[in-house]
């Protein structure tokens, strides 16, 4: 019994990472550019492909693929930035919602158009093994996911704190206008921030290909996980979704576990209900950290 | 001058009430009258949504939530109590009703985006209890409508027609509703609430049971497409009943139309759905994808060059052909 609670406590926290990746993602458009991503799923959808095509016509190693998805999704995020999202930027919910929207669904349908509905798996030699600790077991791929993801996030905190763009962005992030007069270019920042998210997006799409099948749906999955966890740590707030999605990763885990297999996403739709219903302005509270 | 335009717009109106009245009499392909009922039911749900996403301007993504309760009372009541749909309609309309309350409790206290997000939560919730619970309501197979043949009480007919005649009066119903709302201060209230919540509150709208009030008429009447929907299709399940494509195309139709006018809905499901029914001949159905890949497009394209929807295209170019007077100069000819 204990070793089953361990087991999916353990199964929890490594999805949990990537569950960290999107949220980061969606969190930092938030915190920055005060728009919720609705296509952030559709762009971890995107970074699958990359890494399903590379691996199967170049024999590339999805990981390795990293390289190429995260800076194409960076482009990606900045011409976003800088042709749609710029245009609606103050026009109030409507638009605001329902353009990343469309997005979405676009990018979908687009994805189904091209590549049909079928799933896509990546075989890699790491695909099936496991380390072992006693009675409980670590699925490599996932081991290396969870690792890459949280080393991405450190990443992104020390960008965040360490460097002048990171801090102007956390500045654009808090006072816009103070930041303004500061001589902080907030297209400019925008644009990267966009960028940082979508890279994000991008590289929780190539860690989950050893070990999840791509298809024009399989963004969804994350994005409402994304969206619970971000609501949970607080809108805007990098660390607040970062240890969010961990939880999220093992309540879910958890309800596989114990409830049913079908009952993962009630239990996290649950916990979205809820959190909304006590703490609308998320567990932590307060801006962007 | 006011009474003339009134006139003109009275008999537009009459106009319009000919040619749909008679259309199914003229035409007979299936295919098209099948396009027409789509158009019908879709625009019917549009302007359920639109009274309170367009006019109080919270962005409900969730609306599948009435229409799949509305499909599984009267489908249950008929399957299992021998009940008429005629009346599990209305039956399904009242325990829409009574669902939106504690919904509604619950998602008003946020805004923006958070709305949109809980809202979705709400349906998917209903989903995956439907799914999960076998016993209740057949689960993740569903069932099929037993089919009677003719039988009209039953709201089963042969004829093709019959369902478009429904569809109608629902839509027709639906506008009127609207019509009366957007006269009456309920539809001040809206539009304030729309405008500016906090500023709505200061000069006293009681917003949140404003906001119930609009919730409960259009959970109500989206709950009536669903039944009719379902006895349409002579089929349920919660993948159908709750799909999220119905809350998407609910929120579409009225936004690409015109968020907030009486005929936005009407208008942006006749051009969406008229797109796709083309793409659909012209293509075949096998390409899945298209029809919503196009929808997106429109949407964006709307969103970024005209985001207060096309509605606002004809009454302009109309103004423009009728009184030969610029745009601007419209509201002096209608108030001299």
């Amino acid at each position: 019994m204990l070793e089953t609670l361990a087991q999916a406590v353990i199964n929890g926290l490594l999805i949990g990472g990537i569950y960290a990746l999107v949220s980061i993602g969606v969190t930092l458009i938030f915190g920055v550019v005060k728009i919720v991503n609705f296509a952030q799923g559709e762009f971890v959808m995107l970074g699958m492909y990359i890494s399903f095509f590379l691996a199967t016509y170049f024999g590339i190693d999805p990981l390795l693929s990293l390289a190429v998805s995260m800076p194409v999704m960076f482009l990606v995020g900045v011409l976003l930035q800088h042709f749609l999202i710029r245009r609606v930027l103050g026009l109030g919910d409507m638009p605001q919602i329902f353009l990343t929207f469309a997005l979405s669904l676009f990018l979908m349908n687009v994805a189904l158009l091209l590549f049909t509905a079928n799933y896509r798996t990546v075989d890699t030699p790491y695909s099936d093994s496991a380390l072992y600790l006693g009675p409980l077991y670590f699925p490599v791929a996932k081991l290396i996911a969870f690792v890459l993801a949280m080393t991405l996030s450190g990443v992104l905190w020390l960008f965040l704190h360490a460097t002048d763009l990171g801090k102007a962005m956390r500045a654009a992030a808090q006072k816009p206008e103070v930041a303004m007069l500061m001589g902080i270019n907030p297209d400019r920042v925008f644009c990267v921030a966009v960028g940082i998210s979508l890279a994000l997006a991008g590289a929780a799409g190539s860690l989950l290909m050893p070990f999840y099948p791509a298809s024009p749906m399989a963004g969804q999955t994350f994005v409402l996980m994304a969206f619970v966890a971000v609501v949970l740590g607080t809108l805007g707030n990098v660390k607040g979704a970062l240890i969010a999605s961990l939880m999220m990763g093992v309540a879910e885990s958890l309800g596989i576990q114990f409830v049913g297999a079908d009952s993962g996403l009630i239990v996290v739709f649950l916990m979205l209900l809820l959190t909304l219903a006590f703490r609308p302005s998320g567990l932590a509270g307060g801006a962007m950290r | 001058m006011k009474g003339r335009l009134r006139n003109s717009s009275a008999l537009w109106l009459g106009l319009l009430a000919v040619v749909v009245l008679v259309l199914p009499l003229v035409v007979t392909s299936r295919f098209a009258i099948d396009i027409f009922i789509r158009v019908l039911l879709f625009a019917f749900i549009g302007v359920a949504w639109n009274l309170m996403g367009g006019y109080a301007k919270q962005l409900s993504l969730g609306h599948a939530a009435y229409f799949g309760l509305g499909a599984y009372t009267s489908t249950i009541l008929e399957i299992k109590f021998g009940i008429s749909p005629w009346i599990g309609m209305f039956a399904g309309g009242v325990v829409a009703m009574l669902a939106s309350l504690p919904i509604g409790a619950l998602c008003f206290r946020l805004r923006g985006p958070y709305f949109a997000i809980a809202t979705i939560a709400t349906a998917q919730v209903l989903m995956l209890l439907f799914l999960k619970f076998r016993d209740f309501a057949w689960g993740a197979e569903g069932t099929t409508i037993p089919n009677l043949g003719s039988d009209p009480l039953m709201m089963q007919f042969d004829a093709k027609a019959a369902y478009y005649y429904i569809a109608l009066a629902l839509l027709t119903a639906g506008l009127v509703i609207t019509h009366r709302i957007e006269r009456s201060w309920m539809g001040y209230y809206l539009v304030a609430i729309g405008e500016d919540e906090d500023a709505a509150e200061a000069i006293g709208v009681n917003v949140q049971k404003i906001k119930r009030d609009v919730y409960l008429i259009s959970a109500f009447l989206t709950a009536l497409a669903g039944t009719f929907y379902i006895q349409y299709i002579y089929f349920i399940d919660p993948n159908t009943a709750f799909s999220f494509n119905i809350s998407v195309e609910a929120a579409l139709v009225s936004i690409v139309g015109g968020i907030g006018t009486l005929w936005g809905p009407v208008i942006g499901t006749a051009l969406l759905e008229g797109t796709s029914a083309l793409l659909q001949s012209w293509l075949g159905s096998s390409l899945g994808g298209v029809q919503l890949t196009v929808y997106s497009l429109i949407l964006i394209a709307v969103i970024l060059w005209r985001p207060t929807g096309l509605f606002g295209l004809f009454t302009d170019s109309y103004a423009r052909i009728v009184h030969r007077k610029p745009v601007g100069a419209r509201q002096a000819v209608v108030d001299g």
